[in-house]
């Protein structure tokens, strides 16, 4: 009974953190047909400007979140206005756009180089200490993160099916032209689709470097996670990819728990791999149509 | 002749540096039904696309009321007047019909009295009154018809374009289409309809125009056309 909690417990930390990782990743997808490599360094940049405000400037954590999100929010609406906007109409966008992001994330990534260093931080955002459940220890920062993805993913749920912006997303990700032709700004939409993507990510980035430490490359493997979900639960499908967020949370932490830690990467590359033989559009996608 | 409330001049377009138009030119004035009729992948799909900006032309111009328009982003032709009711499946699969419709409000003035327009397009397409919470994917071809032409009326706008509304559709729901656009033209409202079919001409179109291969190859009014066979055998195949 003690493993089976110890493994949900780990999984739901780590689900909670993929989700609201991948959210972010999936809309960008869905919206744009976009894969935006820059999603791994927006986590970093997130953690970073967390920790600039809680440590450097000695604001209050929520506030230290909020201004994570908000640098999120900007740098997401920045890779809109410096690079997608010029491309989007182009054929050939899907492939450009990703070395232009790869170009983007690696810039930024040696900006927060420069700038904290590359020695490893603590993450002033979190709870001290735990409590116990059986004979496993739960730290209340785990259950901060598992509080702070579930309102967030509550947040954009009601936010993409009830606001008037968030049918707008949701009709561009379903077709671009009719969209344009009910006399939505796509544009527009792109922005404000990368810039809360990034806020996400910022947020991601808090969430994981409070339970981790701070570094640089910190995004890089949440990124390549995110990926692994979007791909298993089918691009831009956001529901899905929570799903599978949460899925692949508990999957990883009994690999971990029976297996090892080494382990864990390989067989979430292998279940992509089945799961592009059994579903090539996803669990959670569906087949996609292009007329020509 | 009244004053055009759009003109097409002269426009070529294409994809891919394959031309599909050829110098067509077109002049529909307020309050008029004009219907292009021609074979299937002779540019008439092309046509619409160009005047509501979703593809650019390559020589030419398009005017609304004299202004031009070609050149402008999509968003902002619609929210000249110009709304564009495309072919084919293209509802937001994934969102209920009523939501389907609400899109169609987008814009600031339609959007001030989505909801009188709303009961005014379920008092018309009843079909859509009874499906309103239901998602457009699970919709019967006819009733995605129905809900592009209603998604259409709740924008509004001065000239609505229709491409090919009775397009693989059963009699019955081609009949309550046409009764719709029928309702329409005598609201005096500004209709270009491009069909395949040219059996619905005469009840409804004012003129008629005829692109075969890119090009305008005849222009005149319903009943003329239909009597010159040869025009049918030659570019229709009837």
């Amino acid at each position: 009974m003690d493993t089976f909690i110890q493994i949900v417990a780990s999984g739901l930390t780590l689900g909670a953190m993929y989700a609201v990782g991948t959210i972010g990743l999936s809309l960008v997808w869905g919206a744009l047909r976009m894969l935006n490599m820059a999603h791994g360094v927006l986590i970093a940049a997130g953690g970073y400007m967390a920790w600039q405000a809680i440590a450097g400037w000695g604001l209050p954590a929520p506030l230290g979140l909020v201004a994570a999100m908000a640098a999120g929010g900007l740098l997401g609406a920045a890779v809109y206005w410096l690079a997608a906007r010029f491309m989007f109409r182009n054929e050939a966008f899907e492939n450009n756009i990703i070395i232009v992001t790869f170009g983007l994330a690696i810039a930024l990534e040696n900006g927060i180089l420069k700038v904290f260093g590359g020695y490893p931080l603590a993450q002033p955002f979190g709870l001290e200490d735990g409590f116990r459940l059986g004979a496993v220890h739960v730290p209340w920062k785990n259950v901060l993160v598992v509080a702070v993805s579930v309102a967030t993913m509550a947040a954009m749920a009601w936010f993409l099916a009830r606001t008037r912006m968030g049918r707008a997303i949701r009709a561009t990700a379903q077709n671009r032209d009719a969209a344009q032709l009910m006399g939505v700004a796509i544009g527009g939409v792109f922005a404000q689709v990368l810039a809360i993507a990034g806020a996400l990510a910022a947020l991601s980035g808090v969430l994981l470097s409070s339970i981790t430490t701070l570094s640089p490359q910190v995004g890089f493997d949440p990124m390549l996670k995110a990926f692994i979900i979007c791909v298993i639960a089918g691009l831009g499908n956001v529901m899905g990819a929570l799903y599978a967020a949460f899925a692949m949370g508990l999957f990883e932490a009994a690999v971990q728990f029976f297996l090892g830690v080494r382990f864990a990467l390989p067989l979430m590359l292998l279940l992509v791999i089945l799961a592009l033989i059994w579903r090539p559009y996803g669990v959670f996608g569906r087949r996609e149509v292009r007329r020509l | 002749m009244a004053e055009a409330l759009l003109s097409v001049e002269a426009i070529g377009a294409g994809y891919r540096g394959k031309p599909v138009l050829k110098e067509v030119s077109l002049a529909i004035p307020a309050g008029s039904v004009t219907m292009v009729v021609g074979p299937n992948g002779h540019g008439k799909t092309t046509l619409l696309r160009c005047i509501s900006g979703l593809v650019a032309l390559e020589a030419g111009a398009i005017r609304l009321a004299g202004a031009r328009i070609d050149g402008m982003r999509a968003d902002r032709i619609v929210a000249a007047g110009v709304v564009h009711i495309p072919q084919g499946d293209l509802p937001f699969p994934e969102m209920s019909v009523a939501d389907n419709l609400l899109m169609g409000a987008w814009l600031p003035p339609a959007r001030a009295e989505a909801a009188r327009r709303l009961e005014e397009i379920y008092a018309l397409l009843p079909r859509l009154a009874e499906r309103r919470r239901q998602m457009a994917s699970t919709l019967s071809g006819g009733e995605r018809r129905m809900l592009a032409i209603g998604r259409g009326l709740m924008t509004g706008g001065r000239i609505l374009l229709v491409d090919e509304p009775s397009l693989g559709l059963a009699p019955i729901v081609i009949e309550r289409i046409y009764e719709v656009l029928r309702g329409l033209k005598a609201e005096g409202r500004t209709l270009l309809l491009v069909e395949e079919n040219l059996s619905r001409a005469g009840e409804i179109a004012d003129s008629v125009h005829l692109l075969d291969d890119g090009r305008m190859v005849w222009q005149g009014d319903a009943d003329a056309l239909l009597e010159r066979p040869e025009l049918f055998e030659i570019y229709l195949g009837a």
